[in-house]
């Protein structure tokens, strides 16, 4: 049963694909409306939630005060992680954290951490002795595909509405943590032989390869990751790319007119 | 339980700090069918307590070691997310959500009919997104209505639902702070039809006069909350206002 469904699926997709169709009447390039709710969750520092079709994802910052490391005693950190729990699909089983969520974790991690919108050095108390750690902790209820994008967005939702709760450490008074960009991930998976931008779930299991790309506020690349079996072309890349660009700056308003409320 | 008696946790007039009556539960809401991917869901928020369950299965019992011949298990996995209390929590299973995920499962299991479906399993995951006491109880609430959403043949829901003792005076459905410092917490799972009892727990230092309240304020709230839960399946599944 394992390899029938997603056999008798990819024939489906490889037939649709052909018409130029998807399984849900979407676009090749069309993603599915995207909610995002912000600073939802008490005991969070900064939360966010994000639904996108049926895939719903959960982030949360936390603070703590830590000593830095040796070689950047001026510095605060950084730590991103995400947690594919058994809630959220029956795929997924209880234990120690899977290769799958590692990786979801750490790209989501990059684009962040390397767009550079956190200052590393306004997280330090006293060089040396005291600086902030920052964590966010990504939390999936429910995967019905592209967890990826909705664990970015939602990451960086959450921590864009951080409060740095410093009265509760005792290092003076509590101060919204300064987040400078907006880095957006958008991913892409091989189905039925072309790219389609948002898989759903089903297109994910009768699908091939992946493609994530993390884009900042001026358009510039600043995570990339392909995941599973699978090659690409040049081409492909620039077509995909071009996509990616327009959907992230898409994303960033989102993001943007959530904060303005 | 703390006890320490030097936090004030009711006031002049007799309310409680944040106003409750004795008797007064926080608020709550209950939603069912909210995690798509499940086969059943709810989210019950309560107070500032955020649970949701999701319910997965019935399906093949594995490890096969946990397999009975004569009935389905219940596998119930209690997690809180590290962003849900003031301290961050490491991920990950610990003592504590062990204990409450085992007396969880042997609650669900006195209600559903497990006998309907031999050598499976019915899989319940209680996330706990944000915590102000009284979680273990809203997760029991949320997994009753999740189960019930499944459509899994259950003999009554149980309701989720504990009262305690601060400074002396027992009270319904401790907030944070009163669970904190107060002096006793008596959470329970009660059989909403039946008024039977199957989930039990008990700290802290209660007169059996005492229990007797605070077993009665539960079970006045307990009919409260299941009317909140038979409600969120009504509107789920009678296309009410969703």
């Amino acid at each position: 049963m394992v390899e029938l469904v997603p056999t008798l699926l990819r024939q489906e997709l490889s037939r649709l694909a052909e018409d130029d169709l998807r399984l849900d009447g979407r676009g090749q390039w069309e993603g599915r409306e995207v909610t995002l709710e912000t600073d939802c969750l008490y005991n969070a520092e900064g939360s966010a939630k994000v639904v996108m079709g049926d895939t719903i994802v959960y982030a949360g910052v936390k603070f703590e005060l830590r000593t830095p490391w040796p070689d950047r005693p001026a510095q605060g950190s950084l730590m991103c992680g995400a947690e594919l729990r058994p809630v959220a699909h029956r795929k997924y089983e209880p234990g120690p954290p899977s290769p799958q969520s590692i990786e979801l974790g750490r790209v989501v991690d990059r684009g962040i951490r390397e767009s550079g919108c956190i200052d590393m050095e306004s997280l330090c108390i006293v060089p040396g002795e005291k600086v902030w750690g920052v964590m966010i902790d990504i939390h999936v209820l429910s995967d019905g595909g592209n967890i990826f994008d909705a664990c970015g967005l939602a990451a960086i939702a959450a921590l864009r509405t951080a409060v740095v709760p410093a009265e509760r450490f005792d290092v003076g008074e509590d101060y919204t943590l300064k987040v400078k960009g907006t880095p957006i991930m958008a991913s892409f998976t091989r189905v039925g032989g072309r790219y389609v931008y948002d898989p759903s779930e089903e297109e994910e299991l009768g699908g091939d390869e992946r493609i994530h790309i993390t884009l900042g506020d001026e358009g510039h690349l600043h995570s990339l990751q392909k995941g599973l079996r699978g090659v690409f072309t040049p081409a492909e890349f620039a077509e995909i790319f071009g996509v990616a660009h327009l959907r992230c700056v898409e994303l960033r308003k989102l993001v943007a007119n959530q904060e303005g409320n | 339980m703390g006890g320490y008696g030097d936090v004030q946790l009711l006031r002049e007039d007799g309310l409680r700090l944040d106003g409750r009556k004795l008797d007064e539960m926080r608020p709550m809401t209950i939603e069912a069918g909210v995690l798509p991917a499940a086969d059943g869901s709810a989210m019950v928020t309560h107070g500032l307590n955020v649970a949701v369950a999701a319910v997965y299965g019935p399906m093949e019992a594995h490890p096969r070691k946990i397999q009975r011949q004569d009935r389905a298990v219940i596998d119930v996995r209690y997690n809180m997310a590290p962003f849900s209390t003031s301290d961050r929590i490491r991920p990950g299973f610990n003592r504590r959500s062990r204990e409450i995920s085992k007396v969880t499962a042997e609650a669900l299991e006195s209600v559903v009919l497990c006998e309907r479906y031999p050598r499976s399993k019915i899989r319940v995951e209680i996330e706990i997104l944000a915590a102000e006491a009284g979680t273990r109880c809203a997760g029991l609430t949320a997994a009753a209505v999740a189960l019930a959403d499944a459509g899994i043949p259950m003999r009554d829901l149980i309701v989720g639902v504990a009262s305690g003792k601060v400074e002396g005076i027992v009270v319904l459905d401790l907030d944070k702070a009163e669970d904190n410092y107060g002096q006793a917490d008596l959470p329970v799972g009660i059989l909403p039809n039946t008024g039977e009892i199957a989930f039990l727990q008990m700290d802290g230092d209660l007169s059996p006069d005492e229990y007797n309240l605070a077993m009665e304020y539960n079970f006045k709230a307990a009919a409260e909350i299941h009317e909140i839960m038979v409600d969120a399946l009504k509107r789920r599944y009678e296309g009410g206002e969703n």
